[in-house]
C-alpha cells in the first residue's frame, strides 16, 4: 500500500502542469462552491431572521378568524401574566400584542396602516427593538404616542413631535378616532416595514377600543427547530386557539428557505459536475499514456485491482489537495467579507425580495464538509473509468504499443 | 330667534325708560369679554339654526380652469344634512348625506349609495377645497378644541357709521383630539358673522383659510352670502361658495335625512 501511495504521487509529479493545472481548476471548483454557500447560506438567514423579527416570532398563537380577518372581535385574553410551561432555556422572549388595521392621517396625507399596540418591553425579539430611532422609543405599555416608520413619517409630511389621527375599529364594530403624538420614528430594513407599521403602547390602545383583548402572542424560540416542540406546548395550553409556526404563517418565505437548502445541491453538482469532465479526461490521458509501463507491471504481476487502486489512489490524492486548498482559498474569501457584502446600490431591489442591503455570509461547517466529502467521493468515481479502460487492454498489447 | 327678538324688544324698552345711564352701561357691558365657546356655538348654528334649505353656487377655481355648479342644501339641527347638485347636468344629482358622524354619496350615474369611510374625511368633496370634515365638523369645535378668545377689534364703519366689535378666537386641539391642524383661527363678528377661519398645520404655517367675501341680509338674518375656501400651498387655488337664497326654520321631516332620500332624490 505504501508503495503504491508512492507510485501514484510519483506519477502525478511526472506530469506537473497539467496536474497543476487541475489542482487549480479543483481549488477553484471548490472555493467558488464554497463561498457561494456562505453568500446562499447568509441569504436564507437573512430571510428567515427578517421573517421572525417581521413581527412574527417562531410560534404565534392567534385568535381563530384572525389571519382572514384581522380584527378586534377575532381577540383573546391573557389570563395570567405568565407563559405556559415551555422547556426549560427554549424561549428567548414573547411578546403580546393586539394589531389591527388602521387609518392614519396628517394635515396632508392620508394612509392605511396596520396598528401595533405593543409592550415596548418585551419588543427585543422584534425588528423594532432593534430598530434606530430618531427621537424616542415608547415608555411603556401606557405610552399614548405613536412611533412610525421613517417613510411613513415622510410620506405623510410630518415629523417627531407632530401629531397624527388615527382612526380604527372598536370592539364594538363603531370607529374610534384619536389624535397621537409622534415619539419617535424607526428606521427599518426595507420601506415595507416603516410603510406598514405604526407601534402605540398596548394599554392606551386598548383603552381607546375598550378591550382588554389582545390579538397575538408572539413567542421566540432559541433555535429554528425548537418551534415544534414549542408549538405543541403552546397547543395544549391554549386548547381553543390557533397556534402556528412561522413556516405556515409565512408560506413564501418558508418555501424559498427551502428552496435555498435545494440550490445548494444544484449548485454545487452544476460547478463539480463540470469539474469531473475535467478530471476523468486529465486521468484518461495521464494513463493512456502510460499504458506500456502498466501492461508491463501487471505483465511482471501486478493484479487488475492494484492497478485500479492506484488509479483511483490517483484521483484522491489530487482531490484531496485540491479540496484542501480549494477550502482555505474559500475561508480566505470568507473572510474578506465576513461584514458583509453591501448592497446598497440594489438595496431597492433586494429590499423587494425582502433581503436588507447588507448580505451577511454565513459559514456552516457541515456546508464545507459535505461539500469535501462529496467532491472526494466525485473523485473516486470519476477515476474508475480510466482505470476501467487501461485494465481493459490486454497486457500484451500493452506491451506492443 | 324668538328670545333673541324679545332680548332687543328688552334692550329697546330699557334704552326709551332710562335714557343715558343704559347706553353707558351698554357700553361696560361691550368690555366684558365674550365666552369664546357661546361666540363659536352661536356663529355655527347662524347658518344652520334648527333648519334651513338653501340654494346656491359653487365655483371650483384652479390656475388654469374654473367650474361653476349649483347646489341645493337641507340642514337640520347640528347633526343632519343633505346636498345635492342641481347642475351642470353631468353633475345633477349628485348627493352628500350626513346624519350625525355618518355620511354617504350617492352617485345617479351608479344609482347606488356609498357610505364614506372615516379614512376619506380628510378628502377633497366632489374636488373642491373643501374636505368632507369641512363639511361635517360642526360641533366638533365644542368639544374636542380649546378655545381662547385672542384678541378683539373694531371693524370699519358700515353705512350708518356704525362699528361692530371682531373676535379673534384661537381653536387649538385638545391633545388626544382626532383633529390634524395645529390650530385654527376663527375671526367672528360681533353679531357673530364668521369672517375667516384659518387652518394652521403644526408648524403654524397656514395651509388654507376660509374667508366670508360678502355679509348681507338672507333668510332674515344678516350673514356671510358668499364665501371663498383657498388653498394657501398653491397658487390661484380656490372655492367660493355663494349662497342665492337660504329659509331658515322649516319644517322639514325625518326622511329627508334618510339614505332612502338621497338615492330617490325625493325633495320635499
Amino acid at each position: 500500500m505504501k508503495l503504491l501511495f508512492q507510485l501514484s504521487i510519483r506519477n502525478l509529479c511526472r506530469n506537473k502542469r497539467r496536474n497543476a493545472m487541475l489542482l487549480v481548476a479543483i481549488a477553484v471548483a471548490v472555493a467558488g462552491v464554497n463561498a457561494t454557500n456562505t453568500l446562499l447560506r447568509g441569504y436564507q438567514y437573512d430571510m428567515l431572521e427578517s421573517a421572525i423579527n417581521n413581527l412574527t416570532g417562531h410560534v404565534k398563537v392567534m385568535a381563530e378568524g384572525y389571519v382572514d380577518d384581522p380584527n378586534v372581535k377575532h381577540s383573546f385574553e391573557l389570563s395570567s401574566e405568565q407563559l405556559p410551561q415551555l422547556p426549560e432555556g427554549m424561549v428567548v422572549g414573547w411578546a403580546d400584542r393586539l394589531r389591527i388595521p388602521a387609518v392614519i392621517m396628517s394635515e396632508r396625507e392620508t394612509r392605511g396602516i396596520e396598528l401595533v399596540g405593543v409592550d415596548p418591553a418585551k419588543e427585543d425579539i422584534s425588528f423594532i427593538g432593534e430598530a434606530e430611532i430618531e427621537g424616542e422609543f415608547l415608555q411603556g405599555a401606557d405610552d399614548g404616542r405613536v412611533l412610525v416608520g421613517k417613510e411613513l413619517a415622510r410620506q405623510l409630511q410630518t415629523s417627531v413631535g407632530r401629531r397624527l389621527v388615527l382612526i380604527a375599529q372598536g370592539a364594538d364594530g363603531l370607529n374610534r378616532e384619536r389624535g397621537y403624538r409622534i415619539a419617535g420614528t424607526f428606521d427599518a430594513d426595507g420601506t415595507g416595514l416603516e410603510k406598514n407599521y405604526v407601534f402605540v403602547g398596548l394599554s392606551s390602545l386598548q383603552a381607546l377600543l375598550e378591550t382588554q383583548a389582545i390579538t397575538e402572542l408572539s413567542v421566540r424560540v432559541d433555535r429554528e427547530e425548537q418551534r415544534l416542540p414549542a408549538k405543541s406546548a403552546l397547543r395544549a395550553a391554549f386548547p381553543e386557539l390557533q397556534v402556528k409556526d412561522w413556516r405556515e404563517l409565512d408560506p413564501q418565505v418558508a418555501e424559498m428557505f427551502k428552496f435555498a437548502d435545494a440550490s445548494l445541491f444544484i449548485w454545487f453538482f452544476l460547478m463539480m459536475g463540470a469539474l469531473t469532465f475535467g478530471l476523468v479526461n486529465s486521468l484518461i490521458a495521464a494513463v493512456m499514456e502510460r499504458v506500456k509501463e502498466l501492461g508491463m507491471m501487471r505483465a511482471l504481476g501486478m493484479q487488475n485491482s492494484t492497478v485500479l487502486v492506484q488509479v483511483v489512489l490517483e484521483s484522491i490524492i489530487l482531490m484531496t489537495v485540491g479540496v484542501v486548498s480549494g477550502t482555505c482559498v474559500s475561508l480566505l474569501i470568507y473572510w474578506s467579507i465576513a461584514d458583509g457584502i453591501d448592497l446598497s446600490a440594489y438595496a431597492e431591489g433586494a429590499e423587494m425580495v425582502g433581503v436588507s442591503s447588507v448580505l451577511q455570509p454565513v459559514l456552516l461547517s457541515e456546508d464545507v464538509f459535505l461539500v469535501a466529502i462529496m467532491s472526494i467521493i466525485l473523485g473516486i468515481l470519476a477515476s474508475f473509468y480510466p482505470a476501467w479502460r487501461v485494465i481493459k487492454i490486454r497486457p500484451l498489447d500493452a506491451l506492443r504499443r | 330667534m324668538r328670545l333673541r327678538i324679545y332680548v332687543a324688544m328688552g334692550v329697546l324698552l330699557l334704552t326709551g325708560l332710562s335714557g343715558l345711564p343704559v347706553l353707558q352701561a351698554q357700553g361696560q357691558a361691550q368690555e366684558v369679554a365674550p365666552d369664546p365657546h357661546e361666540l363659536v356655538e352661536q356663529a355655527l348654528d347662524l347658518t344652520r339654526s334648527t333648519s334651513s334649505h338653501a340654494q346656491m353656487s359653487m365655483t371650483i377655481s384652479r390656475p388654469s380652469w374654473q367650474r361653476t355648479s349649483s347646489l341645493v342644501a337641507w340642514t337640520r339641527g347640528r347633526e343632519d344634512s343633505l346636498i345635492r347638485f342641481t347642475a351642470p347636468a353631468k353633475d345633477a344629482g349628485n348627493a352628500l348625506l350626513k346624519q350625525g358622524d355618518k355620511m354617504w354619496t350617492y352617485n345617479p350615474k351608479l344609482n347606488r349609495n356609498i357610505r364614506l369611510p372615516s379614512s376619506m374625511m380628510s378628502q377633497s368633496w366632489a374636488g373642491s377645497d373643501f374636505s368632507y370634515n369641512d363639511l361635517s365638523r360642526s360641533d366638533k369645535y365644542l368639544r374636542h378644541y380649546d378655545l381662547t378668545l385672542q384678541q378683539v377689534t373694531l371693524d370699519d364703519k358700515d353705512a350708518n357709521g356704525e362699528q361692530q366689535r371682531v373676535f379673534t378666537i384661537d381653536a387649538v386641539p385638545k391633545e388626544d383630539a382626532p383633529v390634524v391642524w395645529g390650530k385654527e383661527r376663527m375671526v367672528i363678528r360681533e353679531d357673530f358673522v364668521m369672517l375667516e377661519v384659518t387652518y394652521f398645520d403644526q408648524s403654524m404655517v397656514p395651509v388654507k383659510r376660509l374667508v366670508s367675501l360678502e355679509i348681507g341680509e338672507m333668510g332674515g338674518r344678516t350673514m356671510a352670502t358668499a364665501m371663498r375656501m383657498d388653498n394657501l400651498e398653491e397658487r390661484d387655488t380656490y372655492t367660493e361658495v355663494r349662497y342665492q337664497d337660504i329659509d331658515f326654520d322649516l319644517p322639514l321631516e325625518d326622511r329627508m335625512f334618510t339614505v332612502f332620500a338621497l338615492q330617490s332624490g325625493q325633495t320635499p
